[in-house]
């Protein structure tokens, strides 16, 4: 039986739904020896932000009951010599390459998407509007980011659409106390889908010393324990929006992942993940094919949104 | 690097809470260096999420071995596993140790830094042609029974110096205190040598060990490799988290440990 587990993003047509995430994946050649990377549906790529970033100082990462907390703070090299040294392998592999971009107001950020727009080999832009590891100097003054705030994601996310006609993906951040609404307000700044969930922010506090374990205090919750409530926001967003939204948050295997399509998802992300098992995006391909054959399932879209609500 | 399955051989207790377990596998063995390392997923259900990093701590042909303490639930699960179980090992992963010129080695381990000294001292006296007699191994520990490695390090025939916080084995007190000693006597910064000796020091172990070490490396003026321990998730350079604060240009940058490391020259690391 022929499957065909075609998918489309916005503009980028996937020929299939398994992408790996921002900021899980390095710049793809660290997973070359390992994995085969034409495989995968589509990769997001580090955060680049305009300049270079140092990120934030050690201790950046502590394990959790099934997760884990970051707080990297978006080393990167910067657009320039993301372009230069990074984008040039990223095209080689002939798959969808979404970047990653972050900036700390709304022009920065309109500036980083037109410097990439210029290049080849980039079929769409990933917005983060969602990290918790950085501080923000944004003109809403109360948001810690743009995420937390309505009017600032619709003005961000129209701000870049004026920008590029590549494919826009809004990332959405978990601290919110209604997700739909978050994904709405990119809905209508111009988005072409909206991905979510990025981390929680969370905290870790060594007793000992009584200081937070993290360097930076916060950092990001990830990991199969985020995973229900990923679901549950993935449905809901689903439910309450038109674009196609990408399902992030806690993918460890197959199942986890189609619980997302099914939720509704046209899309899932492997994140966490991929640093437990480095081939855990292909072993999570393979398993929803064989899921797609046992069940006698030819089209993948027979799958999503498929979830039964009564 | 490759990603496997491994047959335990041999997993067994080695001093209080610690274990020396040996692996199959000719791929990783015929790859790996003293100074790198694995990582080991001790369990296969995210409960823990993450692998561990284990440096080598001897290679043969089809299999090799690192020693670990049971600190918390992963190491656990691993000392609890037998022969003839499997774990998922990556490996061999990060830099290893490196030798220049040097007429005499210095190896300065503490702990479960202990065991990637082993190997590259056996390594430089049986692949690398270096005498024994030029190799001095400095181990401290809590008490003489966690001085790993003691016996083998002795059958290699190199000149062995203990110390131990209660006196139960050589010197009572900091090891880095017997290197100090040694690195007046040898170097020529120590002014007693006549023929100054080109001296390279090699450490791995608690962090104030490591700092110790580097700042004697810089008082006597002798060149000195450090093993990093710090937490770690990915293991290869996917997910920046073992970041390391060194020297670039007259400021600094986060150097990534697992993939830059573990193995950095002392002085290009910054200390906080």
């Amino acid at each position: 039986m022929g499957l065909n587990l075609e998918t489309q993003i916005g503009k980028i047509q996937l020929k299939n739904p398994v992408l790996v995430a921002s900021g899980t994946f390095g710049h793809a050649k660290e997973f070359a020896p390992l994995i085969d990377l034409k495989k995968l549906g589509g990769i997001v790529t580090k955060t680049i932000t305009l300049k270079p970033r140092l990120g934030n100082p050690p201790t950046r990462i502590v394990e959790t009951p099934s997760g884990m907390l970051n707080a990297i703070g978006l080393q990167n090299p910067g657009v320039e010599k993301f372009i230069e040294e990074k984008l040039p392998y990223f095209r080689k592999l002939k798959i969808p390459i979404i970047v990653s971009a972050m900036a700390y107001t709304v022009e920065e950020f309109a500036e980083v998407v037109k410097i990439l727009d210029r290049e080849d080999g980039i079929d769409g832009f990933e917005l983060n509007l969602s990290c918790p590891n950085v501080s923000y100097g944004t003109k809403s003054g109360s948001a810690r980011m743009f995420a937390h705030d309505e009017k600032m994601i619709e003005e961000v996310v129209g701000a870049v659409r004026k920008v590029t006609s590549k494919t826009l993906i809004a990332k959405l951040g978990p601290d919110v106390s209604d997700i739909a609404r978050m994904a709405m307000a990119a809905e209508r700044g111009g988005a072409d889908a909206v991905a979510l969930i990025n981390t929680f922010t969370a905290m870790v506090i060594d007793l000992k010393t009584r200081k937070p374990v993290l360097a930076n205090k916060t950092g990001g919750l990830s990991g199969p324990c985020v995973r229900p409530i990923a679901v549950r926001m993935t449905w809901d967003v689903c439910r309450q929006t038109k674009i196609p939204v990408m399902g992030i948050g806690g993918i460890m295997n197959a199942n986890d992942a189609l619980e997302f399509l099914v939720a509704g998802a046209k899309a899932i992300q492997v994140g966490t993940a991929n640093f437990v098992n480095p081939n855990a995006s292909i072993e999570i391909l393979e398993g929803i094919q064989a899921f797609m054959k046992k069940n006698k399932i030819s089209n993948i879209q027979e799958i999503i949104g498929s979830v039964k609500n009564t | 690097m490759f990603k496997e399955r491994c047959v335990i051989e041999e997993n067994k207790k080695i001093a209080p809470g610690h274990y020396s377990i040996r692996l199959r596998s000719s791929k990783i063995s015929k790859k790996s260096k003293p100074g790198q390392f694995v990582q080991v997923l001790c369990s296969d259900s995210y409960e823990p999420l993450l692998p561990r990093p284990f440096s080598f701590l001897d290679v043969d042909k089809n299999s090799f071995s690192f020693l670990y303490q049971v600190v918390g639930k992963g190491t656990k699960i691993l000392s609890a596993l037998k022969r003839g179980d499997e774990v998922s090992i990556l490996g061999p992963l990060g830099q290893g140790f490196s030798l220049k010129n040097a007429k005499s080695i210095v190896l300065v381990g503490g702990g479960v830094g202990i065991p990637p000294l082993y190997h590259w001292a056996k390594e430089c006296v049986t692949k690398l042609k270096v005498s024994a007699k030029n190799i001095h191994v400095f181990l401290g520990a809590r008490d003489k029974s966690l001085l790993l490695c003691e016996k083998e390090f002795k059958k290699l025939g190199v000149h062995f110096y203990a110390a131990t916080d209660n006196g139960s084995r050589g010197h009572k007190g900091f090891v880095t205190e017997l290197v100090g000693e040694h690195l007046d006597r040898t170097t020529s910064v120590g002014g007693k040598n006549s023929a100054p000796d080109v001296v390279r020091m090699y450490t791995c172990g608690p962090t104030p060990m490591l700092k110790a070490v580097s700042a004697l490396a810089k008082k006597y003026d002798v060149s000195c490799e450090v093993s990093v321990e710090v937490p770690m998730a990915c293991g290869f350079g996917a997910c920046l988290g073992c970041a390391i604060k060194v020297k670039k240009d007259d400021g600094h940058r986060f150097a990534i440990a697992c993939c830059e490391g573990p193995v950095f020259q002392a002085k290009e690391i910054l200390w906080d």
